[in-house]
Order: structure tokens, then C-alpha cells, then sequence
């Protein structure tokens, strides 16, 4: 009896350290692993949906593209409300700041997605892999232009994932060779691409014909800008809305004009704690009216508020003005609406991107607006491809007629300048056409305007942003700050 | 045999028979004069025994001159000679030096006396006096060196229990063990049901292994005792609570005078033009109310030769004072031990727990809180306008709202059933060994539902709902734990005791997660919506991968050695295999080493006859824990991120990398060393510990920030995992006690203690230096850093140096314009230029204080007089810094009183700056929002009064009890805000106030009576 006790607790204690071999640690994880991706068509579509995600993510870049200039104020709530926004509109932005330091971050995180897909482009094949491959290419151009227009040279890599450990190695690509990379992935995507898409949403060949001519134009390289532009508008697989007051409304989303447009929904929720996350347009909110209430529009931060200058600038009969501008003080008078006051009120609000009424608010009801973001418009391509032939002096003519396009639509008289006036009106008539989408601060400077028109602008120095202070740290302290900064 | 020995035979024999008889008595506990049951009698002389009744009756054969020897579980012995055959009545004393006392050690007990670590117990005697709701409460105080802070004073909160201090950015949770069982959440335990709580704080824990880093807390449930009659014992407690502090707030006519005069100086209209008339709502006052708790436990324990057995149920029910039955908590346990000796050499131990907790919650913490907005609602809104309708909180900013509507929007709950098991044997052979396999086993079921009613609060107002949001979840844990160990132990010359204890452990957890979520039903009453009733559903069978399940492992190998030599040296080394999930192939393992020495000074011989020392050890130990509490899967990249896009006008989910991997992480690894002396003065009525300490952690897990270039800001990813830091934590902890008996009627028992804290981050490994966290104010940046050279967490901003009086001292001063876009003026915070560069930037932040307290201090004081008994515990923690962050600053929300000692014109004061609509650089974070939150707290105060027996004879009672008690009656602080004792948990940023939930003030009474 007792030896048989003594078997059983010996048994019991036998087993544990036999069934507790060290393989009882081997658990797989219930995740797929990234390496055993890419085995079927859908592996790569839905790898190609993560890497447009962060598309979303570039309102800021948008809200900064105009803020940076002289067409809006930061706004907010008060001076120090988002204080990496109200420096770059005072243009006292120093290397530590939030907001450029989130560009950076989100614009690299969107290369790495894309290069994820580029890393394992030859594992699997299926028949409609060049428009993956074409659209996973002009994804990887948009971001790295955006990242070049902010901050100038940065670290370039291709077709393979940034590792842990090779922000140690990796240094600074001159600008000259990324854009290289850029205008290298837009070809192929030209090359690959259809007008049409499967989905509404996805890159086409139009897009990446418009982002070509944009990139050739922010390197004065005039006639690959012209030639890009023309085959895209004489494709005509674009045309203008006739009637402009439409074309940022939200059931007029993905119209004829809309050569890129970057989607937005408001059926998922979003908090602050991850505004990249947010499937809404996080600047519709941010821009919004502050403690609004009346009809029409909802409820916002008030960042982004333009100026009296530049409402000024609209000639009277611009039908521009009113769908560019709000006038809150005439509005909310005639419609009985209240709102309060933030920071740098000046009464306007910046009508195109701005909360309106009709969605479903889902919570923060703030960061899930659902207006997409037009990108590029045919207007814009107009308007690139007019600044093209008049700077590269390719015919004033046709640069008069691309303008002249654009006015048409507006009921607006022909313009009949040229040379340095017609420039010039060109240059007027994309600060009015695109006031409020996030283009004039990269127009100023890439025109050599930006330290005539905007307070503070220090040439030499606020070209181009400076490079996040903990970037530089992080990458091993080896990066040369941006100049003057 | 000779006539002489005949007749002396005959003598005793006859002497003997006439003397032989019976000797009957009670036995009391001296100083309560309670009777005990089921203490032991023995005759010593003729080796016969007895155990007494309920009545602490006995009766024994016994002649004069025979010796009686009465024990008692927790009192100490005594032996009387019979020297007639009179009712004798005994008295014991309490055992109050505790040296015979075991303590659990991991995988076995040891006697205190020879314990060579760093050791604490707190009794049933110190958790029955404090009546807490959760048991960490009762550490706070009791233990040096142990700090439990709460992020919430909401009935059913968790605490935050940190031993010794910081030791990881991460988890610093300490292993918490039930009767071996590991217990994460110690709300399923009824306090009551506790019978000891030993803190391993050095690297003794070690024995544990992984997840003993932080420490061990090993809690013991009361269990029976052998030959213990059926004893039944019934408490009930009850009483209410109320807030322990109110801010003091503007009413309206000062609300409305500073309002007034901060539009003035922005040049705009004043607000309110006619003060005279002006509705004045206090929002604290609304909120706060008196709020019920009660407790009602009953347990039977006992024993037979063979068998012990306890049962018990306790049920609590706790309302909140913010909020009353929306932020409650309500708790049924169901307890039982059995131990069996099924042989002489074969034991059996068992035991099960239930619990089934269920509580609702409000918003309590951060920007938008019900405190928030009480705070800072205006005073002359009311709560409800004339239509009776919630009023709207208009002018107040986008966040903040009518508390009242909030706290009537909310509706929550959250339930949790749990079970848990434990099974051993223990088996005794071949003279020196013993076979011990137990297993330990958890299983847990919660499940909830939140729902968001449409709603609207005002205009703008980030809280508005247009559409109703209702969600579930039901989620299901399990784990087990499985230990197999030989202990071999002997004794060889009489001198050398040696015991060895060979065993393995084996843990698996798991967890399975559900989660639905419905927008837009058509209803919105929180009783008719449900998932199905919603415009779209984000199911649950949605969630895949570590989303919706987890299994982690750990298995460890251990070898324990303990020696001592005659009862003076004493050695204890431990080395420990551990193996984890949460590492890679190559670095799943490590070996961890602990050893300690004592040397029980008071043994020799040199000192035995000593006036001075009852008893004096020294002893050191010093040891590498190691830790893994990390995500698991680290090491490998894994496509858990978020990728998502719209096409078509539809959300399509598509797929990307989760947070970076790292494949080298490896053990972080904590050094610890620990010198302590234990000594006993006057006749063991005083006691004295001392402990100096140093822990550093080294290969910290920490996920840094990392290059933006690798793209761990896409939704979804993460920085990687790497050992990249190392801490410090440094400290002294020292105990005094001293109970005595002044008279027969009147004794006491005085104990105090301190803990000094000094940490240091020694290294973060990640470039940049340093790591940042903790949010203030809207769109600030991050005001807490995990900085080399620093404190974890501490705060980091701007300098103040007085405010502006004029303009000569703006022109003189270098410009401010950096911090908000707008030049300072007269009444506006001078900020330091501390790098000296001319002009006031990002550059000139500096240390402004942190968190961690540099001394906490436990005090208390029994008193005894007669029938009556009062007991008095006090915590105190000083040079703790705490952020006064629950002030939305918004041109017309409400303040605190400070405001009115705003600066007013030159020469008004340096100290609080103007008030203005305008911009002004005075919201940036400097050292004008860090304040001292230093402490001292009345933690428990209480009367009581036991029935003396005569009374209690008639109703077969053997013990009444009746008592009332203040818990937190009252808090010594400069601190301005509600609570100078939370934190959020967050060591990097655990010490903003956004409006922390205070602790209740409360007034209880109580009945405890033992049948």
C-alpha cells in the first residue's frame, strides 16, 4: 500500500517533467508571419490596400500646405493649441516638432508598406500583377514626394523594407536622386496602368501622369512636364465639373475633375490617440467651425482659417470665392447660426474642407468626416501644364489656352498676358483655383516667392522643413540638419 | 526486595491512587480574555491530552504535581505544575515576537528566525482592523518599502502595488500568489478571507523565478487547524462614504467678476453684465454623495486528527461617491480548504475559490472625466435649464460638458465569474524526502456591454453622439500552473541542517477575446438596444490572430539549497532555469542565480547572556531575477498591423506589419542586494528591522521611439523591443515595533516604519537619450521623460521666474515668442532663458520634479484597555510631485480659487499671472502646474468594544464583537487637487492629475461574533 502511494506521487511528479520538455515552449504565433506572405493574388491586393492607408494620414500635409503660407492662419483653440502647427504658420518651427516629426514618420511608414510589396514582387504570379505592382509603385512616389517637398533629401530605399538596425547605416539621398526613383516608379505605373480602375479610389494612369508632371515641374524640368501633361489631358479620360461650386462636396466625391483623390469614410471610429489611424479626414474636422450650430455645417477646431488677404485677392464676379471662403460672420447672420471664437479668428473659414452635416458622426465625429481629399484635379493639371509652357517657354499660346480652360469654366474673361505677366497670372490663378487644398507654401517656394510673400519665410533656410530633431538622434546622430536650422 | 521498598512502593502507590484525579479549567487569551477553542492541554507527566470547547473549557486527568502544557496556535506556550485541584484559569499570551512562525517561501516554509531574505508579513489581525474593500489596501503602510497607489478612488478599481520602487518602464506588477495560485487581479479576494500576506522584496523571490522581479506577495487563506472543534464565525460591516476632499471652485459671482475681467484685458465685451442676479450651481456638490458599503461574511472552520477544513462566503456591495449605483461594485465569493493526511507519510491539500464580481464605471480619469467637467463647468449654468432638460455647457470649449447629463448617459457593466482550483500531494518517504506534485488552476469569464445613447452636450462638443453606439464583449482566460518537487532535508551531527528542495514548474495562460459593436439602433434606451438592433456590426468573429487569442508559456527547472549550522549560520542558494514564449528560440532561456546569508548573532555564545539583544540576525542576500513581461512574439515580424482604405465608398480591410521585431530580445535582467539586521529588545517586546537595498535592471525591455524611416507610425505597428535601458533603485527600510502590557487592563502595540526610494535611469539605450510620455493640456507636447540620469517619468518643462511687472521687464527679459506665438506682457510668466541663448525655446526646458516619493512612512497604535480596544493606522509619502492638469482653460470655464490671487497690475504679486481671453504663453507646462503632493493620511482609525463572556453565555456566543471605524478620516497635503495618493500606474507617466476619482472618507460599524 505504501509503496504503491509512493509510485503514484512519483508517477505524478514524473510526469511533469517529462511532459514539460523544453519543446512544451514551441507555440507559433496565431499571426501570419511577414515573410510567409505573398502567396496568392488577394495576399498582394490586400498588402496593396495597407500600403494606400497612409494616404489618409497626409491631411496634415495638406492643412500645412496652406498654413506654412500666407492664404490661412494656424487658428485652434488658443496659442499653444497643436504648438508645432502655430509655429510653422509664425514660421518659428524649430528641428523638435510634433507635427513634422508625424509627416516624416507616416510618410516613411507608408514607403515601407509599399516596399513590402515590392520586396516580394517576384513570389507569386498572377495575371494582373503590373497594375499591382504599378499602383504599389505610384504609391511609393507620392510618398517620397511628399517627403522631399518637406524636408529635401532623405533616405532612399527601394524595393526593400527599412530593417531594424539600418537606420544606422542608411544616410541622406540628395534630393536630385530621389526624385530620380520618383519620376522611375511614375513611369512604370504610367506604363502599367489603366484609366480606368477596378475600384473607385485606386491610382491610374492619370494619376500618375498628373504626379509625374508635378514632380518634373518642382524641377523646373519643363518640357518632360509639358509632354506628360499633354498626353494626359489629350487622353481626355478627365474633364472639369462644370459647375465649381459642386466638386468638394461629399456626394460629388471621385467626379470627372478628380485625376487623384485620396478616400475618406466615416463608418469606422477614430480617437486622437492614433489620428493615422482614422479612416475619416482628420483636417475636415480640425478645420471645422468652432462651436457651431446652425444648418448646413458641423462642428470643428478652427485651424486653418484663411486670411483677408487672400480672400481679398478673388475679383468679384470669382464664383471661386464663396465656395473657397465662408464668411462666418455674414453667414451665421442670415441663417441664424452661433459659433464661438478660436485662436487668430478672422471670420473666415476654409469652406472647401470643412465639417459639414449629412454624415454619420461616428465617434470622434470630429476625426471621421468623411469628404475625400482631392489630390490632384484636371483644373490643377491645367494650370501645371499652362506654368510649364509660359516658365519653360515652350509657347505662351498654349499656356494661355490651358489657363484660359480653366477660367472658361468660371465664366471668367480670357486672359491675353504673357510672358512674366502671364506667369504671373498663372501663378494668381492656382493660388485661386487650389486656396484651401494644401498646394501654395510648395508653390511659393518652388517659384522663388515664398520670401516676398510670407512673414517671417528666412531664404536659405525655410525651403524646406528641418529634419526632426529625434530623427536625426535616432538614425545614430550622423544626418546634417537642413540648413540654418 | 526488601521491606523498605515494598513499603516505599506501597506508599507511592497508595499516595498516587488517592492523588490520581481530575484537574478542569479555561484556557483565555490574555489580553482580549476570549475563550479558545481547540487549544491543546497535555499532561506532560502522564502524556495524556485534550483539546478545549467552545467555551474554552477542559478537564484532564492529573495529579498534584503533574505538569500541564498548554499551546495554542499563535500564542505562546505555557506549562503549569498541578498543585491542587481547583478550576484553573489560564491565560496566553499572544505570540507577538512571531520568530516560531513559518513563513512561505515558495515551494515550502521556513521558520521567520532563520529567513534570510528580506521579508514582511502582515497578519489577519492588521487586515480585519483596516476593513478593506481590496486587499492592497491593507499594505499601504503596513509594509515598508511597499507602495500601493490607486488611478481611481471608483469602487472596484485597480491598485497599483509597487515594491521597492520602479524597477522597468513596463509591467511592474509583482507576482502575486493565492495559496500558490497566480491571481492578477486581487479584487476576487475577500480580505476577510486572509489568514497572512508575506512581500518577498529581494532576491530571495528569486525561488519564483520569472515574474518575481517586481516581487512576491504570497497570500495565505485561512484555513483549519487539526483537532479543531467547528468553529463559526460571522462579520458584518457597513457604512457609507463620502469624498475625502472638494476643490475649491468659484461660485458665480467670483466666477463671473474674473471672467469679466479676463475679456476686459483681450479688449473684448464682458460676459456677464449684471452679476447680481447670477444662478450658482456647485458641480462638486452634484456629483458627490454619500454612497453605501457593506460587507457580511460567515466561515466555519475545523479540524479532525487527519483532516482540516475551512469554508467561507463573503458578499460586498460598494456604491460610488461619484455617480452612486453607475459607478458600483458588488462581489460574492464562496471559499473551501480540505487537507487530508490520507497516511502518515501521504497528504493532501485542496482548495477552491469563486468569485463573481460585477460593477459599472464612469469616466474617471483624463481630459472629460465627471470630476473634469464638474470642475470645470460653469457655476452659473444650472443643472437643468427651465424646461428641465440637461443645460447645455455652452462657451466651455469642445470638451467639456454638463456632468450631470454625462453621468445620466452612462451606462456600462462589466461582470466577471471566476474559479479557481488547487490540488496537491505530498508525500513523505525514505526518512528525509518529500515528493510534493500539485497543480493550480484558474478559469475566468467576463463579459460587459457599453453603450454611448445619442446625445448632445452643445455645440461642437466631442462627446455628441448622433448615433447611438452599443457594444459587447465576452471574453474567456484560463491558466494553470503545475509544480513538481523532491525536497530532501537532514540533520547530521546534531548541527549541520541541511535541506534541498529539486523541483520544475510549469505555467500556461491563456485568454480568447469577443467583441461586438453596433452603431445606429433605432432605440436608445440603454434596455431595449442590442448588437443585432444596430446599423453595422463589427463582429467579433472578425477579430483573428493574438486579437482574439493568446497562449503563453513558461517553464522553469529549479535547485534550492538551505543550510544552517546549530541554528546560527544560516545559507540559502537558489538556481533557477526559466524558459518563455515571449522569446525567440535562441534566448528563450535563462539561468538565474539568488544566495543568502544570516547569522543569528544572539545564538553565540558570546552573546546569550547579553542584556542588550533577545535576538539579533544579520543577514545579506543578492541575486539576478529575471523578467519577460513583454508582448509575446517580439521576435519575429508578424502582419497584425492595420491596413485599411476605402474603395467603392467602403471600408476594405487589407493587411500589415504589426510592430517591428527584434530578434536578439532576451531577458531583461534585475541585480539585486539586500543587507538587513533583525533584532529584539526587552524582552522581545521591542522589535527592530533594518534593510539597505540596491536593484538595478539591466538589458531593460523597452520599445523606444525609433527611426521614423522604419515605419513603426503606420497604424497598427509599434517600435520593436529591445534591451536597451538600465535602473536604479536604492533604498533604506526600517521597521520598529513595541507592544507591551502596562497593567492587567491596559496594553499596547506601537508600530512604525520608513522606506527611501532613490531611483535613477542609468541608461536608455536608444540614441536619442531619452523617451517621452505623459500628454497635458490640449496639443502640448509630451511632458514626462524616461531620461539617463533622471527619475522614471519626471517632469520636464519650462522654469518660471516670477511674472512680468511692467514692460521695462519684458523689453529686459529675452523673447518668449517661441512658446506660443505671442510676445509676453506685463502679468505673463517670466520664463528662465536656462542655456543662456537670448531667446526663450523648446531648448530652455529643464527637470521639474517627479513622481516617485522619496519617503513613505507607515504608522500605528493599539490600544487595549479592558473590553476596549482602538487601533490607528497612518500612511505617509513625501517628496512625491504631482501635475495639476484638471484646468481646461478655456475663456469661460470655471477654476479654482487660486485665480483670484491673479496678477492685477504691477506690484500685485509674482507668483499667479494675469487673467486674459488672449493669447498668452502661461499654458505652456512649467513648474507653476508641478506641486508637492506629499502626504500624510489617517488611513484607519476605529473603537471597538468585545462583550465580556458572562454576557455572552446565554447566547452560545464565544466571542462579540462591535465596532465603528473612519477609513481616510482625514489627508495632510499641500496638494491642491483631490487626491495626493493616485497615480495613473504608468511609470512614465504616472503623476498628471487630470481629475483623479479621490478615495472615499469612510464611516463604518461593524459586528464580528464567533460562534
Amino acid at each position: 500500500m505504501k509503496i504503491y502511494k509512493l509510485y503514484i506521487v512519483l508517477f505524478v511528479v514524473a510526469i511533469g517533467f517529462n511532459a514539460c520538455s523544453e519543446d512544451y515552449l514551441d507555440v507559433t504565433s496565431e499571426d501570419t508571419n511577414s515573410e510567409n506572405f505573398f502567396n496568392s493574388q488577394e495576399d498582394y491586393e490586400s498588402a496593396l490596400v495597407g500600403a494606400y492607408d497612409l494616404l489618409q494620414s497626409t491631411y496634415l500635409n495638406v492643412m500645412l500646405g496652406d498654413i506654412a503660407s500666407d492664404n490661412t492662419l494656424a487658428g485652434g483653440e488658443s496659442a499653444t493649441d497643436v504648438i508645432g502647427i502655430q509655429q510653422i504658420d509664425d514660421m518659428l518651427h524649430t528641428p523638435v516638432n510634433e507635427q513634422l516629426s508625424d509627416i516624416w514618420q507616416r510618410m516613411f511608414a507608408g514607403v515601407n508598406r509599399t516596399n513590402f510589396i515590392m520586396e516580394f514582387q517576384d513570389k507569386t504570379d498572377f495575371p494582373d500583377k503590373p497594375r499591382v505592382l504599378g499602383e504599389t509603385r505610384f504609391l511609393r512616389a507620392y510618398y517620397y514626394f511628399e517627403l522631399v517637398k518637406f524636408f529635401g533629401d532623405v533616405p532612399l530605399v527601394v524595393d526593400q523594407r527599412f530593417l531594424f538596425g539600418d537606420q544606422f547605416e542608411v544616410d541622406r539621398t540628395p534630393k536630385a536622386d530621389v526624385y530620380a526613383q520618383i519620376e522611375r516608379d511614375l513611369i512604370f505605373a504610367i506604363d502599367n496602368l489603366e484609366y480606368t480602375t477596378p475600384d473607385v479610389g485606386r491610382a491610374t494612369k492619370g494619376s500618375a501622369q498628373a504626379l509625374l508632371g508635378k514632380v518634373y515641374l518642382f524641377q523646373q524640368k519643363y518640357g518632360d512636364a509639358a509632354d506628360v501633361l499633354d498626353d494626359l489631358i489629350l487622353s481626355n479620360a478627365y474633364s472639369l465639373v462644370t459647375d465649381y461650386s459642386t466638386i468638394f462636396e461629399n456626394d460629388n466625391e471621385n467626379n470627372s475633375e478628380s485625376v487623384f483623390e485620396i478616400q475618406y469614410s466615416d463608418a469606422e471610429g477614430a480617437g486622437f490617440g492614433c489620428l493615422q489611424c482614422s479612416e475619416g479626414n482628420v483636417a475636415v474636422g480640425f478645420n471645422g467651425i468652432r462651436n457651431y450650430n446652425g444648418p448646413l455645417f458641423d462642428s470643428g477646431f478652427s485651424f486653418n482659417v484663411p486670411t483677408q488677404e487672400v480672400v481679398d485677392l478673388f475679383e468679384p464676379s470669382d464664383p471661386r470665392k464663396d465656395v473657397a471662403i465662408l464668411d462666418i460672420n455674414a453667414f451665421a447672420a442670415s441663417n441664424g447660426a452661433t459659433f464661438s471664437v478660436g485662436f487668430e479668428h478672422t471670420g473666415f473659414y476654409n469652406r472647401k474642407y470643412i465639417a459639414r452635416q449629412g454624415d454619420l458622426n461616428t465617434g470622434d465625429a470630429n476625426l471621421t468626416n468623411p469628404n475625400n481629399y482631392r489630390a490632384i484635379r484636371l483644373a490643377d493639371v491645367y494650370l501645371m501644364a499652362a506654368e510649364a509652357y509660359n516658365s519653360g517657354n515652350l509657347g505662351d499660346g498654349q499656356a494661355r489656352t490651358y489657363l484660359n480652360i480653366v477660367r472658361t469654366r468660371l465664366n471668367l474673361p480670357d486672359v491675353q498676358l504673357s510672358g512674366t505677366a502671364l506667369n504671373d497670372a498663372i501663378f494668381l490663378e492656382r493660388r485661386l483655383e487650389l486656396v484651401g487644398e494644401g498646394h501654395h507654401f510648395f508653390d511659393l517656394v518652388r517659384t522663388g516667392r515664398a520670401a516676398n510673400e510670407i512673414d517671417g519665410f528666412v531664404s536659405g533656410k525655410h525651403e524646406v522643413f528641418p529634419i526632426p530633431l529625434e530623427e536625426i538622434l535616432l538614425a545614430g546622430n550622423r544626418w546634417e540638419q537642413n540648413p540654418n536650422y | 526486595m526488601n521491606k523498605f521498598t515494598l513499603l516505599l512502593f506501597y506508599f507511592i502507590a497508595a499516595y498516587s491512587f488517592a492523588q490520581q484525579s481530575i484537574v478542569s479549567g479555561k484556557v483565555l487569551e490574555q489580553s482580549t480574555g476570549e475563550a479558545l477553542l481547540g487549544a491543546t492541554v497535555q499532561n506532560k507527566t502522564k502524556n495524556k491530552a485534550t483539546t478545549t470547547d467552545f467555551d474554552g473549557l477542559f478537564s484532564i486527568e492529573a495529579s498534584v504535581g503533574d505538569v500541564l502544557r498548554f499551546t495554542y496556535v499563535g500564542a505562546l506556550t505555557k506549562e503549569v505544575t498541578v498543585k491542587n485541584f481547583d478550576p484553573l484559569t489560564i491565560k496566553l499570551l499572544e505570540d507577538v515576537a512571531t520568530l516560531e512562525e513559518v513563513v512561505v517561501i515558495g515551494y515550502g516554509t521556513q521558520a521567520v528566525r532563520e529567513v534570510t531574505g528580506a521579508v514582511s508579513i502582515v497578519d489577519s489581525e492588521v487586515i480585519e482592523n483596516l476593513k478593506p474593500s481590496r486587499v492592497e489596501e491593507a499594505l499601504q503602510g503596513q509594509v515598508a518599502g511597499v507602495n500601493v497607489t490607486s488611478s481611481s478612488g471608483s469602487p472596484g478599481a485597480g491598485l497599483n502595488i509597487r515594491i521597492r520602487g520602479i524597477s522597468t518602464n513596463g509591467d511592474n506588477r509583482p507576482l502575486i500568489l493565492v495559496d500558490g495560485n497566480i491571481i492578477e487581479d486581487l479584487s476576487v479576494i475577500n480580505p476577510g478571507d486572509i489568514e497572512s500576506v508575506s512581500v518577498l522584496k529581494d532576491a530571495t523571490a528569486g525561488i519564483y523565478g520569472v515574474r518575481a522581479a517586481n516581487g512576491v506577495i504570497i497570500i495565505t487563506t485561512k484555513g483549519g487547524r487539526k483537532n479543531q472543534p467547528l468553529t463559526v464565525e460571522f462579520n458584518s460591516w457597513g457604512g457609507f462614504q463620502q469624498t475625502s476632499r472638494k476643490l475649491p471652485t468659484l461660485n458665480s459671482q467670483q466666477y463671473a467678476l474674473i471672467k469679466n475681467e479676463a475679456f476686459a484685458n483681450n479688449g473684448e465685451a464682458i460676459p456677464f453684465t449684471d452679476i447680481s442676479n447670477l444662478s450658482n450651481t456647485d458641480y462638486q456638490d452634484e456629483v458627490f454623495e454619500d454612497a453605501l458599503v457593506l460587507n457580511n461574511d460567515a466561515s466555519i472552520r475545523g479540524g479532525t486528527e487527519k483532516s482540516t477544513y475551512a469554508f467561507g462566503v463573503a458578499v460586498l456591495s460598494q456604491d460610488g461617491i461619484v455617480g452612486s449605483d453607475k459607478s458600483d461594485f458588488d462581489r460574492f465569493t464562496m471559499r473551501g480548504n480540505f487537507d487530508h493526511n490520507w497516511t502518515k507519510n501521504l497528504k493532501m491539500e485542496t482548495g477552491f475559490l469563486y468569485s463573481y464580481t460585477s460593477n459599472k464605471s464612469i469616466n474617471d480619469g483624463g481630459l472629460g472625466s465627471v470630476l473634469f467637467n464638474a470642475l470645470n463647468m460653469a457655476p452659473t449654468i444650472p443643472v437643468r435649464n427651465a424646461a428641465g432638460e440637461f443645460s447645455l455647457a455652452e462657451g466651455l470649449g469642445n470638451e467639456v460638458i454638463n456632468p450631470e447629463a454625462q453621468l445620466a448617459n452612462t451606462f456600462n457593466k462589466n461582470k466577471v465569474g471566476k474559479i479557481s482550483g488547487n490540488f496537491g500531494l505530498t508525500y513523505s518517504f525514505l526518512d528525509h524526502f518529500k515528493a510534493t506534485a500539485r497543480i493550480q488552476a484558474n478559469y475566468s469569464e467576463a463579459y460587459g456591454n457599453n453603450f454611448n445613447p445619442r446625445a448632445f452636450y452643445g455645440f461642437g462638443k466631442v462627446f455628441n453622439l448622433t448615433e447611438n453606439v452599443y457594444s459587447e464583449y465576452e471574453n474567456f482566460f484560463s491558466d494553470y500552473t503545475y509544480d513538481a518537487f523532491v525536497t530532501y532535508n537532514n540533520t547530521f551531527n546534531d548541527k549541520h541542517n541541511v535541506e534541498a528542495t529539486l523541483g520544475m514548474s510549469a505555467f500556461r495562460t491563456r485568454g480568447d477575446f469577443n467583441d461586438q459593436t453596433a452603431f445606429g439602433n433605432v432605440s436608445n434606451d440603454y434596455n431595449e438596444v442590442s448588437i443585432s438592433g444596430g446599423r453595422n456590426i463589427v463582429d467579433g468573429d472578425e477579430l483573428v490572430g493574438s486579437a482574439r487569442r493568446f497562449d503563453q508559456r513558461l517553464l522553469s527547472h529549479f535547485l534550492r539549497v538551505q543550510y544552517d549550522y546549530d541554528g546560527k549560520y544560516l545559507f540559502s542558494g537558489v538556481i533557477r532555469r526559466d524558459g518563455s514564449t515571449i522569446f525567440g528560440p535562441e534566448n528563450r532561456f535563462g539561468v538565474f542565480p539568488t544566495a543568502s546569508l544570516g547569522w543569528i548573532a544572539s545564538e553565540e555564545s558570546f552573546l546569550k547572556d547579553n542584556k542588550i539583544f533577545d535576538f539579533l540576525k544579520v543577514r545579506a542576500s543578492a541575486g539576478i531575477i529575471g523578467n519577460d513581461r513583454i508582448p509575446a512574439f517580439g521576435f519575429v515580424s508578424l502582419l497584425t498591423g492595420e491596413g485599411q482604405y476605402v474603395f467603392n465608398d467602403q471600408i476594405i480591410n487589407g493587411t500589415a506589419g504589426g510592430a517591428l521585431s527584434n530578434p536578439e530580445i532576451k531577458w531583461e535582467e534585475q541585480f539585486t542586494a539586500n543587507v538587513g539586521v533583525d533584532m529584539q529588545f526587552l524582552s522581545n517586546k521591542l522589535n527592530v528591522t533594518l534593510d539597505v537595498f540596491n536593484r538595478e535592471t539591466k538589458d531593460l525591455l523597452i520599445a523606444p521611439d525609433v527611426s521614423g524611416i522604419l515605419g513603426a507610425a503606420a497604424p497598427g505597428s509599434g517600435a520593436p523591443f529591445i534591451n536597451g535601458g538600465d535602473i536604479r533603485n536604492r533604498g533604506i527600510e526600517f521597521s520598529i515595533g513595541y507592544s507591551d502590557k502596562i497593567t492587567n487592563d491596559l496594553s499596547f502595540n506601537a508600530n512604525f516604519n520608513f522606506a527611501t526610494l532613490d531611483n535613477e535611469v542609468l541608461a536608455v539605450n536608444n540614441d536619442n537619450g531619452f523617451i517621452e510620455a505623459g500628454g497635458f493640456g490640449v496639443g502640448q507636447p509630451p511632458i514626462t521623460r524616461f531620461q539617463e540620469g533622471f527619475t522614471i517619468g519626471y517632469f520636464y518643462g519650462y522654469q518660471t521666474d516670477g511674472i512680468f511687472q511692467n514692460a521695462a521687464e519684458v523689453a529686459a527679459h529675452p523673447s518668449q515668442l517661441a512658446l506660443a506665438g505671442v510676445e509676453a506682457q506685463p502679468g505673463d510668466f517670466r520664463y528662465k532663458d536656462l542655456n543662456g541663448d537670448g531667446v526663450v525655446n523648446l531648448d530652455d526646458r529643464t527637470e521639474l520634479g517627479d513622481p516617485l516619493p522619496d519617503v513613505t512612512m507607515g504608522f500605528n497604535l493599539s490600544l487595549n484597555y479592558k473590553n476596549w480596544d482602538f487601533q490607528s493606522y497612518f500612511f505617509a509619502s513625501l517628496g512625491n510631485d504631482m501635475v495639476r492638469n484638471y484646468e481646461r482653460n478655456q475663456p469661460l470655464t470655471n477654476t479654482t480659487t487660486n485665480i483670484l490671487n491673479r496678477w492685477t497690475g504691477e506690484g500685485s504679486t509674482n507668483s499667479f499671472p494675469r487673467v486674459t481671453t488672449g493669447a498668452t504663453a502661461n499654458q505652456v507646462f512649467s513648474d507653476f502646474f508641478v506641486e508637492d503632493a506629499s502626504f500624510l493620511r489617517a488611513q484607519n482609525l476605529q473603537l471597538g468594544y468585545t462583550l465580556n463572556e458572562k454576557a455572552l453565555d446565554n447566547v452560545k456566543l464565544s466571542k462579540l464583537r462591535i465596532y465603528a471605524a473612519v477609513r481616510n478620516a482625514f489627508t495632510l497635503t499641500k496638494y491642491q487637487g483631490f487626491d495626493p495618493s493616485a497615480s495613473s500606474g504608468d511609470p512614465l507617466a504616472s503623476g498628471i492629475d487630470n481629475g483623479f476619482y479621490p478615495v472615499a472618507r469612510t464611516f463604518l460599524i461593524g459586528i464580528n461574533a464567533k460562534f
